[in-house]
């Protein structure tokens, strides 16, 4: 195979075969004459035309609230009050130092770790399945990703009625093979799970299409390279399917982390945090904070909190983890 | 196979980026709140009314309580027929009273403040120290307001420093239902227990022969903390002397004590999965405290007669929070909106539209011209449920200030009586930390703007 080196060189052999018939007609002597350089503020111009929209938005609904929300941190602020204390780190301080904090940060973690791991895992399955040549393949992809589109509030709603331990669903069911009802309301520890649960039933739809599509891209030939050289299916899956999915793992655990940290909806119809703020997650105690108990200056240090988490975690993913998917 | 692009940045472009960053926070600095304490209800100057005329339109948010949607709709109309000039927008700002008390809060300073807004039992005290609602004394006295009329426990609630902030609109009470076939059927007398202590020797009939756990217990934010008033001024106890917090007496552990035992000695008590009042429909409890707003819900959706009785005395006697919501106006209008929203309060809150609201939605009857008027005469004579409730109107007496006036409180005090019902934690400790806190709330969110 050709390589870069030997196109150059052969490129610039016809260039020097082609050289002498130029002498016969000798051109006149070409002067160089610079290009006149762009006037920078024509640049400018042409800058702003092109991006200029985009940038303002940005400033005006992420940079400029991001700010001030920042900058709100640093105050004692009532919703609602024209007047406020500066108290400099003090939300922060207060935060850290608040004995409920370690549990909305056990919440937050484990409510994280398992919609992120849980769906990556689950989507991952649907995706290979739905892969497969199976009759009513459609439709099954139908039904997996159709909770992904449908409202969180509405899921909220519908599940909150099918956990119900007196007339759900679930109780029904559990009865039928003679096990109680779990206190899924009642008990800070299963409302979690509830929540968990629901959160994967809605979500775990979109990483099963994402997946779905990276798998359909994974090369035929060399799936058939590795069965040739008898490579059994889950050997040929681990270690050609999954490394080539990398990219698409790399992706979706940034989607994802972000969107698990930020949810909000299903815990707002299902649980409001309860019981005994066993749900409260760190997303759920800024709008708590904020507009509940309309201690706005604290809910902007915990949102801050929260940023910096996540920018620190993206951060990271991006650094160690993209140099590994790569292929 | 594609190459990494690499992402580098100068320092040049560092700087770049911190001028941007350094110019967007300077902006987001020179908006917002004023720094300083002490711009709360005190600052709103008194307005001579004389000579202003009102402004042509108005808005006014709204959740429609009871669903109440379309009899706001019917009183605006009238409204209009005896004002033709002046125009009342009603929104729906929110499913209940705190989605729209968020709404108001974040509008603060905006142009979408409404002129009217519903003003419940949490959340006035907060309009008021945030400055964003008027005393409402100087415009009913020109309006010729009847506030005489008012039930004086309902009015006198939203007032502070002198000034009343609010007028009583949507109010409610906890009541206590009965499924009438249970009690048929463990031969109790057909009535609600006059007392605890009967209701402790009712309650094992009741399991026994109604064939039902007998008392159903709400819980969650907004509601555990209210009927809870009951139990705990029936013992003498409450939650707070003005600013300070009493969960720390014998009265109040009492009755957190007493409510333990419910759940977990004598278990005649279970604590609602979702929602107690659903459960009481489906005959699973025999008795709950449920909200006197629920009545008109409660009634159709019971397969069973329901009875209805006043809540039961503690040893100290009677005790029954007032509950709801009233309506506010806005201090950041002009003196003519705040004119015409005067003038559509006083409507909406006259005798003839308090007795049409109170017999379309089961909130009680504001006035007692209402109350006693023929319309809910015909209302009580159909529903003999609706008299106990509005008897019982008698008996209530306004909430601690320490629930409803301090940020956080009633989520504090949930999350305690959670406890207390649903981990059996022991009251003192559960108390302790929502005393604490509510403490907290009260020296950084309530006293410097007093």
């Amino acid at each position: 195979m050709p390589t870069i080196e030997d196109l150059q060189r052969d490129t610039d052999s016809a260039v020097a075969v082609a050289a002498p018939t130029s002498v016969a007609t000798p051109a006149p002597p070409r002067t160089f004459t610079p290009r006149k350089k762009k006037k920078p503020w024509k640049s400018w111009l042409l800058f702003l035309l092109f991006a200029g929209p985009n940038v303002a938005l940005l400033v005006v609904f992420t940079y400029k609230p991001l700010l001030q929300s920042l900058y709100y941190s640093t105050l004692q602020w009532n919703l609602g009050s024209a007047s406020a204390i500066p108290v400099g780190l003090g939300n922060y301080v207060a935060w850290f130092t608040d004995p409920g904090t370690s549990r909305v940060v056990t919440v937050t973690l484990i409510f994280t770790v398992a919609t992120v791991g849980g769906g990556m895992v689950i989507g991952l399955l649907f995706a290979v399945l739905l892969n497969r040549k199976l009759h009513g393949r459609g439709a099954a992809r139908t039904i997996v990703v159709a909770p992904y589109v449908l409202s969180g509030v509405a899921v909220g709603l519908l599940w909150l009625f099918v956990f119900d331990p007196n007339f759900g669903i679930t109780a029904a069911l559990l009865d039928a093979i003679g096990v109680a009802s779990p206190p899924w309301y009642n008990d800070p520890h299963w409302a979690l799970v509830m929540v968990i649960i629901v959160y994967l039933w809605k979500n775990v739809g979109y990483v099963a299409l994402i997946y779905l599509a990276a798998l359909q891209s994974v090369p035929r030939d060399l799936l058939e390279a590795a069965s040739l050289d008898g490579a059994s299916p889950v050997r040929a899956f681990r270690n050609i399917v999954l490394p080539l999915l990398g990219p698409t793992t790399f992706f979706l655990s940034i989607t994802t982390l972000l969107s698990s940290l930020q949810s909000f909806d299903i815990i707002q119809a299902m649980t409001r945090g309860g019981p005994l703020e066993g749900t409260t997650t760190m997303m759920y105690q800024i709008y708590q904070e904020g507009f509940q108990a309309g201690r706005a200056g604290y809910s902007s240090a915990v949102a801050t909190i929260l940023f910096a988490v996540l920018l620190v975690v993206t951060l990271i993913q991006m650094k160690y983890v993209e140099k590994r998917v790569h292929y | 196979m594609t190459a990494t692009p690499t992402f580098t940045i100068n320092r040049r472009q560092i700087l770049k980026l911190a001028a941007v960053f350094g110019a967007t926070a300077t902006l987001a600095a020179c908006s917002g709140p004023s720094l300083g304490a002490g711009a709360g209800s005190a600052e709103v100057a008194a307005t001579d009314w004389t000579g202003i005329t009102p402004a042509k339109e108005i808005t006014w948010w709204s959740n429609h309580p009871g669903t109440s949607k379309l009899i706001e709709e019917e009183i605006i109309k009238r409204f209009n027929v005896e004002n033709p000039d002046i125009t009342v927008n009603l929104v729906t700002a929110g499913a209940n009273y705190d989605e729209i008390a968020q709404k108001f809060q974040a509008a603060s300073g905006t142009n979408s403040v409404p002129d009217l807004v519903l003003a419940s039992d949490v959340w006035w005290f907060r309009y008021m120290i945030n400055g964003q609602v008027l005393p409402l004394d100087d415009l009913a006295k020109h309006l010729e307001f009847d506030t005489d009329d008012f039930n004086k426990t309902l009015y006198d609630d939203y007032t502070f420093t002198g000034n009343h902030w609010a007028i009583p609109y949507a109010r409610s009470t906890p009541l206590f239902y009965y499924n009438k076939a249970v009690w048929a059927k463990a031969g109790l007398p057909d009535r609600a227990p006059k007392t605890w202590a009967e209701f402790d020797e009712w309650a094992p009939k009741i399991a026994a022969d109604g064939g039902v756990t007998p008392l159903g217990l709400g819980k969650g934010a907004s509601w555990a903390a209210w009927w809870f008033c009951n139990m705990l001024w029936g013992q003498g106890g409450a939650y707070s002397d003005e600013w300070t917090m009493t969960l720390d007496t014998p009265e109040a552990i009492a009755a957190a004590d007493y409510l333990q035992s419910l759940i977990y000695e004598t278990k005649v008590a279970t604590v609602a999965a979702v929602d107690q009042v659903a459960d009481f429909g489906a005959g699973l409890t025999g008795c709950i405290m449920g909200s006197t707003g629920s009545l008109t819900g409660i009634l159709k959706a019971a397969t069973f007669e329901v009875g209805t009785g006043f809540l039961p005395e503690g040893p100290e006697g009677q005790a029954c929070p007032t509950g709801g919501t009233g309506v506010a106006i806005a201090a950041d209008r002009t003196p003519e909106q705040q004119l015409a929203a005067g003038m559509f309060l006083k409507f909406l809150t006259n005798s003839e539209n308090t007795a049409y609201f109170s017999s379309n939605t089961g909130y009680m009857p504001v006035r007692t011209s209402a109350r006693d008027g023929e319309t809910m005469t015909k209302v009580y004579a159909e529903f003999p449920q609706f008299r106990t409730a509005v008897d019982q109107l008698e008996t209530t007496r306004s909430q601690d200030w320490g629930r409803v006036f301090v940020p956080n409180a009633d989520k504090e005090l949930t999350t305690a009586l959670e406890k207390i019902m649903l981990q059996q934690t022991d009251p003192a400790d559960a108390f302790a930390v929502a005393s604490t806190a509510i403490a907290t709330s009260f020296d950084e969110n309530v006293s410097p703007y007093l």
